[in-house]
């Protein structure tokens, strides 16, 4: 209860209700115990400075009484004990703040057994993911978009194919480095199914502010089955104009699974139609939103890895066909 | 008042006002970037695409490279090499294999800058894929950039002959295209 | 009286003998193996690159012998006109010779009756010159076949071409495969049972590999079973019995990849084939995976890297075995198989004989697919030994590559320490002779984009030799296949890359890249004779009768193929594109009257 009131107390004062960046309202393990443990400090912090504040603002204000011109030696024990008296409880509440703190990072340790493996590699501005598995043929990658089983801890592997980025998935978990020529380990875990918001937070170039991931939540069993839809082939037939079009102008950079495209300097694109979000959590995946993407890629996200072709009406609308066919 | 309550106050007043000020600095101003990575304006217009050697109108060859002697876009360029398999057939120092040799003073299909752009979109015979579909004008120009880093290839050459023709009526440039 | 007798008596045996062990200085063969030597034409003729089906290039002849090779001088030439490495040997059917150039792959028919063998005719089969820019390692032709009156062989562009050998006319030509997805046919055609089998090339640019049988009268397509995919696109079915349990399952060559990869897997056979026509099965290895770079594949990417015995009828599989699961370094399995029967610890097995790229030397149950004996034929150290109990060689965890990581010297290089140039088997010695290099790699490897058409590769490479910057880079070594061991080895200072011939005479041929054509004793490894030839030479040597009824031998000398590794190196030849045939005393075809008596065909 305290916590909650707490926490909308915090979330009416900065105006982030319902957010999907909120970092108080949670969704995971890890995720809860660093929220509560940042509530906690805060109170504590709150707390304290409120009864230094008073303390201060009474030692100010007091009037001096009069005959109080000139030092005399004092002798009665009163300073003494407000002294210890501080000593004590700053102790106390220090000790409480710490071992929570170290409670908090074992919390958030990973586990010894994952019940899933992901690969993230940063770039410039996307995120490259790959399903890890004993199995070589149940491999495969995806782009920008993480989805989890619920109640299974996930195990992250970071990397970066450039600059530093940082993976931060605010409702899961704590920020981690993606180091170039590294590989951090983090976890997350939700413990409901949703929909959330990953961002990208450390610095990394002009378009970092737009360098998000959506984050997706499933039973267990809609994940096998997401899983499994994964692994099929695209199968359009090969005078499909859209898939033509894509071969001719899109493939060199991109990778649909089943088709001859197999460009690994953009994001993979197999199953794109089931994607919530287009270029990294910048809009959603609409028809609309996808042409105006492929015709005005500089405009969208200035300095973007991906050139605007110039493209033909026509090309545009069978590309965005096919991909948005693609599920 | 006293000095302490002076002093306080005015900490209370500096506070207010810095939080203000930063407020104002960081609401709602657009961003200002907006970096245009398409070729410099008139390239694409002397560049008659969609032309193979042979049997065809001359090329303007005095078209100079807009990004010569751009480090930038040299190493750019370079990367691009690696990333578009060229290194698969011309070696990793370009200097050649199942391709050519590109650091050397041989050119089948021409040594000046745009005959080297108009090559590699427009492949050539003997296995070199065409690549202007998907490769913009800009990146091809950093791959022209790259080799021409390497030595082998010619400076643009000076007040071509008889050439003045404009590109020819729909070639290679597709309708529409307005740049 | 008596006791002198005697004593001289003994002394003058002892003599003799002596001097009949002198005269005759053979020991017993070394492996005891024996070939069927079937599938070649007469002893004189040389009707099919490895002569005949079992893969000897072991040629009955015995005119030229350890005494008179020295004599060998050139008899006549003939330049073709190309530049690309010749690799493929001349057949020889009757009285006629028959060539094919590299690209243009034009083919020549020589009348062998002339003193300067005049062309018979020339064809020209215009392949599309697209396919020049998808060759990986030069646009050669690796052989050609002859076979229902027709000489038969696979054009750069992916077709299969059958000429009438009499008019030179085309008889048929089928289309196998597309060039635009970087897919070339370099590999020899092979004909047998009244089919001609035929497979693609293209490790290298990520294609989908496969081995093809063509009806020999009409060229029409009778199966055609790949190297990757599910078991019906790889023709594996019920009868399919793999020795080792890895390769026990369904759909492996789907399996072992990650999602939908198989499509680029590669698995290209673009070597030699063997047939055993007792047992009715043909034998045939699979190039590497794609794309080259490991970690963009994890898995054992069945069926790379792996020989496979089927059924020719069919193209069913009966076995196989996967010499390097998940190859790291571009160890294809395509070498060739010989096929011999050997004793092993007491009992005699039917075998075939492989040196891999990965530097094993395979002694094969070619009934099964046990692996009776794998032993490093030169120096390796991508693997630290072979686990006989799992049949798969144990990897060097240090020399395993990921991307962006160099590693200083990784051995053998991604052509082996043998590539794809055949040896050769005589079965008076029971030895295998064959060409080797003895070279290294700097490796990084780089992730890639497959790009239809493009490398799907990533691998960058340095190669020197094992012993440093002053070494050899290549040898000529015996090897004895029931034992696992080299006999003795010529050490080279150019790598080996042509084909071997051994001959009744006991003398063995072959080549240097840098042009030396060596005869050397089949018994000790001595050099009886040498000569340098005007580029350096990776084709395949055959021995043959000519009208005139006198033994000749022939090679070509046209550098190029992976031999241009060494293109840096001091003393490294030029192209070429010249036919060389020689003779005792360099005696050719005379004029009716002054032929030599024939000669007694053994």
């Amino acid at each position: 209860m305290r916590r909650a009131f707490l926490a909308g107390a915090l979330v009416g004062l900065t105006g982030c209700a319902g957010e999907p960046l909120g970092y108080f309202d949670t969704a995971g393990p890890i995720a809860s115990s660093i929220a509560n443990l940042g509530i906690g400090l805060t109170a504590i912090s709150v707390a304290v400075c409120v009864v230094v504040a008073l303390l201060l603002a009474a030692a100010i204000w007091r009037r001096r009484g009069a005959g109080d011109a000139g030092i005399q030696p004092v002798n009665d024990r009163q300073p003494i004990r407000w002294i210890l008296a501080g000593v004590a409880l700053s102790t106390v509440f220090l000790v409480a703040s710490a071992v929570w703190t170290l409670a908090t990072v074992q919390a958030t340790l990973p586990p010894a057994h994952p019940g899933l493996t992901v690969d993230v590699a940063g770039q410039e501005w996307w995120w490259a993911v790959k399903y890890e598995s004993s199995d070589p043929s149940r491999q495969f990658t995806t782009a920008n978009q993480l989805v989890i089983p619920v109640g299974v801890p996930v195990q992250v592997n970071l990397t970066s194919k450039d600059v530093i980025h940082s993976f931060w998935i605010p409702k899961l978990g704590g920020k981690m480095d993606m180091i170039p020529s590294r590989t951090n380990v983090t976890w997350i875990e939700a413990d409901r199914a949703g929909h959330y918001r990953g961002q990208c937070s450390e610095f990394c170039g002009l378009q970092h502010a737009n360098m998000a991931f959506d984050v997706l939540a499933l039973s267990p069993a809609d994940f096998q089955t997401w899983w499994d839809r994964q692994l099929q082939p695209a199968s359009a037939p090969a005078d499909d104009p859209g898939l033509t079009t894509f071969m001719a102008r899109c493939a060199v950079c991109h990778t649909v699974r089943g088709t001859d495209a197999g460009g690994i300097l953009g994001p993979d694109l197999s199953h794109f139609g089931s994607r919530s979000t287009i270029a990294a959590g910048l809009m959603p995946n609409t028809p609309a939103n996808l042409s105006n993407w492929i015709d005005n890629t500089q405009t969208i996200k200035p300095g973007a890895k991906m050139p605007e072709l110039h493209m033909l009406a026509g090309e545009v609308a069978d590309v965005t066909a096919y991909l948005e066919g693609l599920h | 008042m006293s000095l302490g309550r002076v002093i306080l106050l005015a900490a209370i007043v500096a506070l207010v006002v810095a939080a203000a000020v930063g407020w104002l600095l960081t609401s709602g101003r657009p961003s200002q970037a907006r970096v245009h990575l398409s070729y410099p304006e008139g390239v694409a217009a002397v560049v008659p695409l969609g032309i193979s050697a042979g049997g065809a109108p001359p090329i303007n060859v005095s078209v100079a490279n807009p990004l010569d002697n751009d480090a930038p876009a040299t190493a750019e360029g370079k990367k691009l090499f690696g990333q578009f398999n060229c290194v698969g057939c011309h070696g990793y120092q370009a200097k050649g294999g199942m391709g050519p040799d590109l650091t050397d003073r041989e050119w089948r299909y021409g040594g000046t800058p745009i005959e080297i752009y108009k090559s590699i979109y427009e492949g050539r015979p003997k296995g070199m894929p065409a690549w202007g579909n998907a490769v913009p004008p800009y990146s091809l120009w950093e791959l022209v950039a790259y080799i021409q880093s390497l030595g082998g290839s010619f400076a643009p050459l000076p007040g071509a002959p008889a050439d003045k023709s404009a590109p020819p009526p729909g070639g290679g440039i597709p309708a529409g295209q307005d740049q | 009286m008596g006791t002198v007798r005697l004593l001289a008596f003994t002394v003058l045996t002892g003599c003799l003998s002596s001097v009949a062990q002198a005269a005759n200085p053979a020991h017993s063969s070394y492996s005891e193996a024996t070939a069927d030597f079937s599938g070649a034409g007469q002893p004189g003729e040389w009707t099919s690159q490895a002569r005949d089906y079992a893969n000897t290039r072991y040629s009955p002849l015995d005119q030229i012998t350890a005494d008179n090779v020295a004599r060998l001088k050139i008899a006549w030439t003939f330049a073709d006109g190309t530049d690309y490495g010749h690799e493929g040997a001349p057949l020889v059917v009757g009285d006629t010779m028959y060539l094919v150039t590299p690209f243009p792959d034009t083919a020549y028919a020589l009348d062998l009756s002339q003193p300067s063998p005049s062309v018979k005719w020339k064809f020209d089969p215009n392949p599309s010159q697209e396919a020049i820019g998808k060759a990986c390692c030069d646009p050669v032709i690796r052989g050609w076949a002859y076979s229902d009156g027709k000489l038969i062989y696979n054009l750069l562009d992916d077709h299969t071409v059958a000429v009438d050998a009499a008019t030179g006319k085309e008889a048929w030509r089928t289309k196998m495969d597309s060039v635009a997805r970087g897919v070339t046919m370099t590999q020899s055609a092979f004909a047998a049972d009244g089919k001609v089998f035929v497979g693609n090339s293209g490790g290298e640019l990520g294609v989908n590999g496969w081995l093809a049988a063509l009806d020999v009268a009409t060229g029409k397509e009778l199966w055609r079973a790949h190297a990757v995919g599910p078991d019906t696109d790889v023709h594996i079915g019920a009868d399919f019995k793999p020795f080792y349990s890895w390769m026990v399952g369904k759909d492996l060559g789907v399996k072992t990849w990650p999602a939908n990869m198989w499509h680029t897997g590669a698995g290209a056979s673009w070597g030699f084939v063997s047939y055993d026509a007792k047992t009715k099965t043909i034998y045939d290895g699979t190039s590497n995976p794609g794309p080259r770079v490991p970690a963009q594949r994890p898995g054992d990417n069945l069926w790379t890297s792996t020989m496979f015995a089927r059924d020719p009828e069919t193209g069913m599989a009966k076995w196989a075995y996967q010499f390097t699961p998940h190859d790291e370094w571009d160890y294809d399995g395509v070498n060739e198989a010989v096929l011999l029967d050997m004793p092993i610890d007491g009992t005699v097995r039917q075998t075939l004989v492989h040196f891999d790229r990965n530097t094993y030397a395979y002694t094969i149950d070619r009934t099964t697919g046990e692996v009776l004996s794998a032993k490093p034929f030169a120096y390796l150290n991508w693997s630290t030994g072979f686990d006989t109990k799992t049949g798969r060689p144990v990897v060097n965890p240090a020399m395993e590559p990921k991307p962006g990581v160099t590693l200083d010297r990784v051995c053998p290089p991604d052509i082996g320490q043998k590539d794809w140039e055949p040896p050769a088997f005589d079965p008076h010695t029971g030895l295998l002779y064959v060409g080797v290099f003895n070279i290294c790699m700097k490796l990084t490897d780089h992730e890639v984009s497959y790009i239809a058409g493009t490398p799907y590769d990533g691998m960058e490479m340095t190669r020197s030799s094992v012993d440093g910057p002053d070494g050899n880079w290549g040898g000529f070594i015996a090897w004895d296949p029931a034992h696992g061991k080299k006999i003795w080895e010529i050490p080279e200072k150019f790598m080996v890359m042509s084909g071997t011939i051994a001959t009744a005479g006991d003398v063995v041929f072959y080549g240097t890249t840098d042009g030396w054509f060596r005869a050397v004793d089949a018994w000790s490894g001595k050099i009886l004779w040498s000569q340098k030839l005007g580029s350096g030479i990776v084709g395949q040597p055959i021995t043959y009768l000519g009208p005139d009824n006198r033994q000749y031998v022939a090679i070509e000398a046209g550098v190029g193929g992976a031999a241009m590794v060494q293109k840096g190196r001091p003393g490294f030849p030029q192209r070429g594109n010249t036919l060389y045939v020689f003779s005792i005393d360099g005696e050719s075809v005379q004029p009716v009257a002054n032929a030599p008596p024939a000669q007694e065909k053994p």
